[in-house]
């Protein structure tokens, strides 16, 4: 019965946030509903890079690179390209089926509101008489998690022969020269300017016969939710799988797994294919809800953000990795109100980041499976395989002498 | 388009000699550790006949060869740009590639010292150190601290020992807290605990000084003026003129005192660690703990304490380039972020671990960003693609040759080899 | 404290005009945004939460507003747009805020001002100049900084008068701010003949030695630096070092360089840089400014007061007094309020003749005049001592304000 418990906590923690935005109904709604949905938006991210990094061992400090990617090729899709049922003229178009593709150009940052690109230009002759309809915010969201997965791949490829150090240093660049791309190339990416998004749901949506508008914060609240479970719901089918014994035996011993038969090319780009589409997944929907990506997301803070709520969390189970990023996004936002002890003002915007670093080193040092999973291996631990059980009392034996 | 053409190629033939080079010597069952980098230079500079060349006379890999051949496709590069675009400035004025020569010299050799911290750290204790950079920030604030709020008109000498003081104390009181499990096995990744641990350190000291010290950007004196002086009196050119801030030679190349003091101190600093490290027991004793742990403790030493010299001798390192470029840019808690990726650039391109090599990369990428900024024809673009430069060559590095110009294999798992 | 007393008077006049007492929430929240930690430029928001929070003081110690205490709550944007966005839903879900003041980044305000209009709170904006920002005519969006392409034309048009200058280097951050803002110099430059060459920068870059000779080399006759932050003291001093700074060509200096002690310590070789400055001289200031000024030099230690701060003072002092005359909290009355207010500010008197009521093109103004404040004292003013205040540095252009000649280093 014992090991039901962590199983039924995780249930009942589950129904607690789907029936959240329907219960509370306080003042301050809209806010707390942005901080679940950001929670959610980093758990994501903390699952998926905890499976990468601390279940396959490939210490990646690129995942907000390619959550970037994913954010950012939404955001270009989106912003680019758009259907009419008429030529403008003006712009790069393609016919097909009597509808036109069109190509809008790229203005770059500009104060005045009177540069108008050639799209703007055609529907100010125009008027309302041609219906120009932007491109499917789903269609977006697919190709980023598309473009995402196959960045992963491709860096999965390259990376084969690093290790440890020589890995986090790799993929630090990779997010680095990204950021500096995306800085520098403001034509296109608008740079730190922002990339303005359309919302999750441009129209508004309908639910169970209530309409929420574009920018009510019930459906993206399921959105994210929705796609945080079916990560975990991947990253425990891949773990329980084959899939999981391979990629856990390439993180203790590449060698002796290569030599036991194991493809560790395969498993290895296989692993960073599909954490990365799912880091990318994640951007592309926070890009369009926050309707705004600059390349900021990428500043390192970020990433260490990231790296700390997984390893709070537990950086080897994914589950706990995303329970902790969600507690602690929401304790991080709430921790921001000053207050003043002895006469002397606390400014917590800047302290609660010290305690949280402090948090992080005492956590590694102390707590090396994080806070949240021991709390379910203790549960859990009838259900886990007796190798695993007999190898975890001997690492704690050890770490307790 | 010229150029591009010209690049393009040498890209695909650099991707396919690697790649066939790599294949052929593995088929030989030959050292392969080469191969990559040798491959894909021969296709850089001399196309499918270098590759060709290489495949025909395969066992024929070696160091001069490897180094020529890269040299030639840095040439080739050169030359095609020229004929691409001659009224680039990097073409027509050759003062202006003096002085960008001796700008990314002289950052070189300040951000190669830095680095060396970094390496000295690897080699010891297998830690890439994430907190490098803050160490680097603790450097210059302690010195502004030291010398123009506690105790103010006090020399810049006693601020800049200072500051190297209490960064040592720093890392000796943070390896002992922190870093001491991971020496005896009882952590099952020691690498990856290494990184996180030193990057909730950098975290936790950049908020720190930010919330104490406070987000404004505070600078020191720099340390020496010079003198008006100018050599010969009425030359044409002069070759040496001095004032305030700077020394111009030869009418083209100005340098800045703050750089010249802290390049100049770097060196003279870089002279005593060699010493150190060769001429006495300590510098022996930590020598032989990067080469072979176990071997270094049954000769006596006792690595542990070794491990917490190094830490803190490397902080220390990182603390002095701060405290000497504090005159030289406006100081902020989060100014490490940038010379901490240019040290990451550094120590891999000269070889994780080896102290020549970081002093070495340490040069180059300081003449890749002089040549990058300088040389870029877009001058709107030029400047905002500078973090990029150093990073371009850490990720070509990491893929080419990982072990980096003198970089050596690690006998010891902890060192991220396993 | 006159204006307080203007104010309180105001107060009791709204409150006896309506006839009724308002029962509101007593206190009442208004936001206060300002970038307080990196990537955003600390120096311009802390110099901005001190302002709001001297706002504040005053505001209560004249009796405060609708008969309750005014409380201004301050958030930090980080500098980033989706920061920015996030704390706009925080003031207003969570804080309850009724109208928002403060702003720095531009990129800030663009982006949350959607959430504020969504939402009908007003915003008084301080210090964002991008264009778009009242060109998208929102109903709750005003703005007391100046525009972007105005704030430009008082630099270029500076230029054109030095004789001698055939060819200028602009150093610009990457940014909304400053990519518009070079182009608008740039092309009103052009109208004089000038010849202008770009360099964007990131606003991270610290070493600039390799640009610095890259501009040496290209021999201009005058810089002007359009970069935030340390970048612009950075950039500064290290053209100094290379012998193009302040004291070798005409050079105007970043912003941030209004801070004369930061100013000093961070730019040394700084003498001769001009900077552009928002308000009129100390001298000519307002009862309203010289108290302000008194208060604030005395509170932060600083030598003198930012532009900046000024504005951020008068954005929750204007809103104050709005929502005494719309005797209510209620953002259309606030906005109706704002429309027609006359402000004694420390700026000046402000006000915003555009709006629902008149639309700017009535007057041939472009739609970036839309709830702006048309009479903003732009100034280019010269360091001509090591060590001088910029409040008391020479004012060297427009002649309306002028105090002195400039001291043009290259003659």
């Amino acid at each position: 019965m014992k090991k039901q418990i962590p199983n039924l906590a995780g249930g009942m923690f589950l129904i607690l946030l789907l029936v959240f935005p329907l219960v509370y109904s306080k003042g301050d709604y809209d806010y707390i509903m942005h901080i679940m949905i950001t929670g959610f938006f980093y758990a994501i991210l903390a699952a998926s890079w905890s499976m990468l990094s601390g279940y396959a061992g490939q210490f990646s400090f690129g995942h907000m690179g390619f959550m970037a990617i994913g954010a950012y090729t939404t955001g270009l899709f989106c912003h680019y390209f758009y259907i009419s049922p008429e030529p403008t003229g003006l712009c790069t178009e393609m016919g097909f089926f009597g509808q036109y593709l069109i190509v809008v150009n790229p203005i770059g940052v500009t104060s005045t509101t009177l540069t108008q690109d050639c799209l703007r230009q055609a529907m100010d002759v125009w008027g309302d008489t041609v219906k120009v309809t932007p491109m499917p915010v789903f269609l977006g969201i697919l190709l980023g998690t598309i473009m995402g997965g196959f960045a992963g791949f491709l860096v999965g490829m390259l990376v084969l022969r690093l290790r440890a150090a020589y890995l986090a240093l790799f993929t630090l660049g990779f997010s680095e020269i990204l950021k500096a791309t995306i800085s520098a190339e403001i034509n296109i990416t608008r740079g730190q300017a922002g990339l303005e998004l359309p919302p999750l749901y441009p129209d508004g949506i309908t639910l169970l016969g209530h309409y929420y508008g574009p920018t009510a914060k019930l459906p993206p609240y399921y959105t994210m939710l929705g796609l945080l479970l079916i990560c975990l719901l991947i990253l425990t089918w891949l773990a329980r799988s084959k899939f999981g014994l391979f990629v856990r035996a390439l993180r203790e011993d590449q060698d002796a797994a290569a030599a036991l038969g194991v493809n560790t090319v395969r498993y290895k780009v296989l692993v960073f294919t599909v954490t990365c589409a799912m880091a990318a997944a994640a951007g592309a929907v926070q890009g369009h809800y926050v309707q705004i990506i600059t390349p900021n997301m990428l500043f390192l803070l970020q990433m260490s953000l990231v790296v700390a709520m997984a390893v709070i969390g537990g950086i080897e189970n994914f589950v706990a990795a995303a329970i902790g990023a969600i507690i602690l996004q929401v304790v991080l936002e709430l921790l921001r109100n000053s207050f003043v002890i002895g006469g002397v003002e606390v400014d917590m915007t800047i302290w609660r980041l010290v305690i949280f670093g402090l948090l992080l080193m005492i956590t590694l040092r102390f707590f090396r499976n994080g806070l949240i999973a021991p709390i379910i291996a203790f549960f859990g631990r009838e259900g886990v395989a007796e190798e695993t059980v007999a190898k975890r009392s001997a690492g704690s034996q050890e770490a307790g002498s | 388009m010229l150029f591009f053409g010209v690049v393009i190629w040498m890209i695909v033939w650099s991707i396919i000699g690697s790649i066939m080079i790599k294949r052929r010597y593995l088929a030989r069952d030959l050292d392969t550790s080469n191969a990559n980098f040798m491959g894909a230079m021969a296709g850089a500079a001399l196309g499918p006949v270098g590759i060709a060349a290489l495949w025909s006379r395969t066992p024929t890999k070696s160091g001069y060869l490897t180094v020529g051949l890269g040299l030639l496709t840095v040439l080739i590069v050169a030359v095609t740009f020229s004929f691409a675009d001659p009224e680039n400035i990097c073409v027509t004025s050759g003062g202006f590639v003096a002085s960008q020569f001796v700008n990314g010299l002289i950052i070189g050799i300040i951000y190669g010292f830095m680095a060396l911290g970094l390496s000295l750290i690897f080699s010891i204790l297998g830690v890439v150190s994430f907190a490098h950079g803050e160490f680097y920030m603790i450097g210059g604030m302690s010195v502004y601290y030291i010398t123009a709020v506690w105790f103010p008109g006090v020399s810049p000498l006693i601020g800049v020992m200072g500051a190297c003081a209490i960064a040592f104390v720093l890392g000796a009181v943070f390896e002992r807290l922190m870093l001491t499990p991971m020496y005896h096995g009882k952590i099952d990744r020691p690498v990856e605990y290494g990184i996180l641990v030193t990057f909730g350190l950098a975290f936790t000291l950049q908020y720190f000084v930010q919330a104490t010290a406070g987000a404004n950007p505070v600078k020191v004196q720099r340390y020496l003026s010079f003198p008006r002086w100018q050599f010969p009196e009425d030359g044409d050119p002069v070759w040496i003129k001095t004032s305030r801030g700077s020394l111009t030679l030869f009418d083209q190349v100005s340098i800045s005192s703050p750089r010249l003091t802290a390049a100049l101190t770097c060196i003279f600093v870089l002279l005593a660690l060699l010493y150190l490290l060769h001429r006495t027991w300590t510098g022996k004793a930590l020598r032989a703990v990067s080469q072979d742990r176990e071997g270094a403790a049954i000769a006596g030493i006792n690595p542990d304490r070794m491990n917490m010299l190094a830490f803190a001798l490397g902080g220390m390192i990182a603390a002095l380039a701060g405290a000497l470029l504090v005159q030289a840019f406006s100081w902020l808690p989060q100014v490490g972020a940038i010379p901490a990726m240019r040290s990451f650039v550094i120590v891999v391109l000269g070889g994780l671990g080896s102290l020549p090599g970081a002093f070495l990369g340490g040069i180059m990428v300081g003449m890749v960003e002089a040549a990058g900024t300088g040389c870029v024809p877009d001058a709107q673009k030029a400047a905002s693609y500078i973090p990029a430069y150093g990073m371009i060559v850490l990720t070509l590095t990491l893929l080419l040759r990982p072990t980096g110009m003198f970089g050596r294999r690690f006998a010891s798992s902890t060192h991220g080899q396993h | 404290m006159t204006n307080f007393k203007l104010l309180t008077a105001t107060a009791v006049g709204a409150i006896m005009a309506s006839g009724s007492v308002f029962a509101a929430d007593c206190p009442i929240k208004i936001g206060g945004m300002a970038p307080l930690s990196a990537p955003g430029t600390v120096v311009g928001g802390e110099a901005m939460r001190d302002a709001m929070l001297l706002a504040e003081a005053d505001i209560n110690a004249a009796g405060g507003v609708l008969g309750c205490d005014i409380e201004v709550v301050i958030g930090d944007t980080e500098g980033l747009p989706e920061k920015g966005t996030a704390l706009m839903e925080k003031f207003i879900t969570q804080d309850g805020v009724v109208a928002v003041g403060g702003g720095y980044h531009s990129s800030v305000g663009v982006a949350s001002k959607d959430v504020a209009n969504a939402r009908g709170v007003p915003v008084v904006f301080a210090e964002t100049w991008n264009d778009t920002i009242t060109g998208d005519k929102q109903k709750y969006v005003f703005r007391i900084a100046p525009l972007s392409s105005w704030a430009s034309s008082t630099i270029w048009q500076y230029v054109l008068t030095i004789p001698g200058i055939k060819k200028v280097a602009i150093l610009t951050e990457n940014t909304d701010y400053g990519i518009p803002a070079a182009e608008e110099t740039k092309a009103g430059l052009a109208t004089g003949g000038i010849e202008t060459s770009v360099y964007s920068i990131d606003i991270g870059t610290q070493d600039y030695a390799g640009i610095v000779e890259r501009i040496k080399a290209d021999r201009p006759d005058m810089i002007i630096t359009l970069a935030t932050g340390e970048a612009g003291y950075n950039f500064a001093q290290q053209a100094a070092d290379a012998g193009i700074g302040p004291m070798d060509v005409p050079f105007v200096a970043s912003q941030v360089s209004l801070e004369s002690k930061a100013y000093w310590e961070n730019v040394p070789d700084g003498n001769y840089a001009f900077v552009q400055r928002i308000g009129v001289p100390e001298s000519m200031f307002t009862d309203e400014g010289k108290a302000f000024a008194a208060a604030y030099k005395e509170k932060t230690g600083k030598g003198a007061v930012e532009s900046y701060a000024m504005e951020a003072y008068d954005s929750i002092a204007i809103l104050a007094q709005a929502i005494n005359e719309a005797g209510s909290t209620d953002g259309d009355a606030i906005v109706a309020a704002l429309e027609g207010i006359q402000h004694n500010g420390t700026l000046g008197k402000i006000f915003f003749p555009y709006g629902t009521g008149k639309a700017p093109s009535e007057d041939g103004h472009g739609d970036e005049w839309w709830h702006q404040w048309p009479d903003v004292a732009l100034t280019m003013i010269q360091y001509q001592e090591e060590g001088e205040n910029s409040g008391e540095a020479t004012i060297v252009f427009p002649d309306a304000y002028k105090t002195g000649d400039a001291i043009i280093v290259t003659e």
